[in-house]
């Protein structure tokens, strides 16, 4: 008899166990049938390997192919799925972060989960009820829902505590405020090693770049309603959660409004920080550029959500020298979010997909994706928020009580040409960050902009 | 047991009679139906590859198509947008001023390599340096781009780190408008840099010694030699390198993309990164090919002037 590999006998266990767990569970829409089905589903194998094998001893008759893309940033991954749309080799199964969550919807390829959810309501209770309401209304379009929320990141303040313990400070509280910033930017920067550290870094993009500082002073970059509708949801899942009254079928953003005067003011905010030296220049990437450099002792402050735990795992950080805070007041404290989840594409194998999406949510399934292992995100199941899955990080629970204690965390404006909006976002940010346009100026000629672009899409 | 002759005829049984005599003209038509046999795989990639992108790309840029609904005949509106749309002039610009810079300083290195190794040509060295200088074509221009965008980075930045030490002040490689396009092309010319010097390289070879040798006797020497006598003789594979060069700038999109994503701003977006963009960003797939299009206008205007003016200065013996 051949020895089984290691691979082979995790792979072996993971589907044992999966069959024997799970079946039981869920219903199957397309159980009855035994054609042979191809899944094809966004996800990177080295994450998902264990959850296909798991699904394989589920539901034998259907192959699950992994489709690895991958981009600087969300906005970019989803440029690439439409790409491959074009190219006529569509995923059954996509990821979508909220930047592309309602450009799937809104332009007809990712499937309503309306009347599937109405239809099997007890095989998602267990699940929504581990869920916040404010991740679920992320993930509305016009009062349907496109996507069961699998992780998310809303942007907090993760400091250096060496560089905070060296400046003679200590970890600021959770009700800090924009002033209380301003001193911790100065007083940690020009320390650590090499006393070349910058107080605050930050990258440029729609998540965590300047638009933190917009939605605390009160603003948001193109003006925010809620859409009607969603009770259907809300009445079924969520009738005693009081984090839920008042929301409804998702976010609408009418119109720009780049240049009010609190934009202008949270820009000019984050230029004084690079043009006095407190934070260094901000150039293209995503927080993988920076950690090493958090890491290093050379940046004390970064926003980040439960992403950067991983990161700074990985980057080789010592337990303690490191922890996170709610981002600080300024008019108010509402945090910007960012959802992930799977979303299904109309017009493929969409019962066997809503199966494997439906399946997807358990929290043994869950578990076994490889992000939350060492943790790259931030589960949006409530009880995988725990101590060990962020080693080190005493204020762990900051990160799913940004939408547990602070209801009033709202996701980035991201409509159905968010792509576009995107790039504009971060063009005249560049312009503004590089000290060669007044914030005021920029502004100004970033909201013609986004005017043409809603006149285009209108 | 078959004679030769029945074997040869039994052969040829197969054929259509026109092709099968053994008169000349047979022969003949044989030897087409070879080599047409022999060219149809290329043929048939080019059609599908080459020449059937191009049509479809030249059918798109009347059409307004988004992928999610079907596309729509718009006549001439995506040529007239492009020429009021600010964006769309100033890639073009940043186009020409990178290719520019970047052919300047790839031609004159490549040369001045090509001619320093070929001083060696006789020794191992030769082995060396010509490995040497063509290893950065084999990386991954993406790869390259990552590297060099941390290595230009104005505080983080190798680079800068170095000038500091030197007593320099930090250059803001990436985030200065008047620098970035600059930074971008040094990061190609670093790249690209063995494959034209190769190129001179092979020219270099081939120059006529004994000419070499009669203008040293006559006394020219150093820059007089090289400028009078090498560099003409040298300019038919500059023409060329010259050539490919900018077709191939012209194209501009990997390290731009990665080291600056066009910014800050706009200073450093190409045509192809706004094709890229206004296509895969913007899904304005017809209008972004109207952009390529006239990007492919361009290149072959600005080729044939580069042979127009090759009857001025191009010196074939």
């Amino acid at each position: 008899m051949n020895a089984l590999s290691r691979r082979e006998m995790i792979q072996a266990s993971a589907a044992t166990v999966a069959a024997v767990a799970l079946p039981g569970s869920v219903a199957l829409a397309s159980a009855p049938s035994q054609d042979n089905i191809t899944l094809r589903l966004q996800a990177d194998p080295r994450d998902y390997q264990e959850v296909i094998d798991a699904y394989a001893g589920v539901a034998p008759n259907v192959t699950v192919e992994p489709v690895s893309v991958t981009g600087i940033d969300h906005a970019e991954v989803a440029t690439k799925i439409l790409a491959s749309l074009a190219a006529g080799t569509p995923v059954d199964i996509g990821f979508a972060a909220t930047e592309a969550t309602q450009l799937y919807a809104g332009e007809g390829l990712a499937m309503g989960m309306k009347d599937r959810l109405l239809d099997q309501p007890d095989d998602l209770m267990e699940y929504f009820s581990d869920v916040s309401p404010v991740l679920v209304e992320t993930d509305f379009y016009e009062g349907d829902l496109y996507q069961l929320p699998r992780d998310f990141n809303a942007a907090n303040m993760w400091l250096n505590t060496k560089l905070v313990g060296e400046a003679g400070l200590e970890m600021p509280g959770e009700d800090w405020t924009k002033d209380d910033f301003n001193e911790y930017a100065k007083a940690l920067t020009g320390l650590g090693p090499e006393g070349d550290s910058f107080g605050f870094a930050w990258n440029n993009g729609l998540w965590g770049g300047w638009l933190p500082w917009i939605f605390v002073n009160g603003s948001n970059l193109l003006s925010e309603e809620r859409v009607g509708g969603g009770e259907w949801l809300w009445d079924t899942f969520y009738a005693d959660d009081p984090n839920a009254a008042g929301r409804g079928g998702g976010f609408r953003w009418p119109e720009p409004q780049a240049n009010n005067a609190a934009n202008v003011e949270a820009l000019e905010h984050v230029v004084a920080l690079t043009r006095d030296g407190y934070a260094p220049s901000v150039e293209r990437g995503f927080a993988e550029n920076l950690s090493g450099f958090f890491a290093a002792d050379k940046i004390g402050m970064y926003p980040g959500g439960g992403f950067f735990t991983g990161f700074l795992q990985d980057a080789g950080m010592e337990p303690g020298t490191y922890d996170a805070q709610f981002w600080p007041w300024w008019q108010s404290q509402r945090h910007q979010l960012g959802v992930g989840a799977l979303w299904i594409l109309i017009g493929g194998s969409e019962d066997a997909a809503w199966d494997f999406v439906k399946w997807h949510t358990g929290r043994d399934v869950m578990e076994m994706i490889g992000f939350f292992r060492v943790t790259r995100t931030t589960p949006a199941r409530r009880s995988m928020c725990t101590a060990e899955r962020f080693p080190n990080v005493s204020n762990w629970n900051i990160f799913y009580d940004t939408v547990d204690a602070r209801p009033d965390t709202g996701p980035i404006p991201a409509p159905v040409f968010s792509i576009e909006l995107t790039n504009i976002f971060t063009r005249y940010t560049e312009v503004a960050v590089s000290l060669e346009q007044s914030p005021q100026d920029t502004l100004d000629a970033m909201q013609r902009e986004l005017e043409d672009l809603y006149a285009r899409n209108a | 047991m078959a004679s030769e002759a029945t074997l040869g005829s039994g052969r040829r049984n197969w054929l259509p009679s026109w092709l099968a005599g053994d008169t000349v003209q047979g022969i003949r038509r044989q030897r087409m139906v070879l080599g047409i046999l022999f060219l149809l795989p290329t043929l048939i990639g080019l059609i599908l590859f080459v020449l059937g992108p191009i049509v479809v790309a030249v059918a798109m840029g009347f059409m307004k198509w988004n992928v999610f609904r079907p596309p729509e005949f718009v006549a001439l509106k995506n040529f007239a947008r492009l020429f009021q749309h600010d964006l769309v002039g100033n890639s073009f610009s940043n186009t020409f001023v990178m290719m520019a810079m970047t052919v300047g300083m790839l031609e004159v290195f490549a040369i001045a390599l090509a001619l320093s190794v070929h001083r060696f040509a006789r020794s191992r060295l030769a082995y060396f340096f010509r490995t040497v200088w063509f290893l950065p074509v084999l990386l991954s221009g993406v790869s390259v781009a990552v590297t060099l965008s941390y290595m230009f980075h104005t505080d983080f930045g190798v680079v800068n780190y170095y000038l500091g030490v030197l007593g320099i002040d930090k250059v803001p490689w990436l985030v200065s408008s008047d620098v970035v396009r600059l930074s971008v092309s040094l990061a190609t010319v670093w790249r690209n840099l063995g494959f034209t010097f190769i190129i001179y390289l092979g020219g270099v070879s081939a120059l006529p010694q004994e000419i070499l040798e009669a203008a040293t006797v006559d006394g020219a020497r150093g820059l007089k030699r090289l400028w009078l006598i090498t560099l003409p003789l040298l300019s038919p594979t500059i023409l060329f390198a010259t050539v490919i060069d900018v077709i191939r700038l012209l194209q501009f999109f990997d390290e731009p993309y990665v080291m600056t994503r066009g910014g800050p701003g706009d200073s450093s977006r190409t045509a192809v990164m706004m094709v890229y963009d206004t296509a895969f960003a913007n899904l304005e797939f017809g209008y972004a090919s109207s952009i390529s299009v006239v990007l492919f206008l361009i290149i072959l205007a600005v080729t044939g002037f580069q042979f127009l003016l090759s009857k001025r200065w191009v010196f074939y013996q």
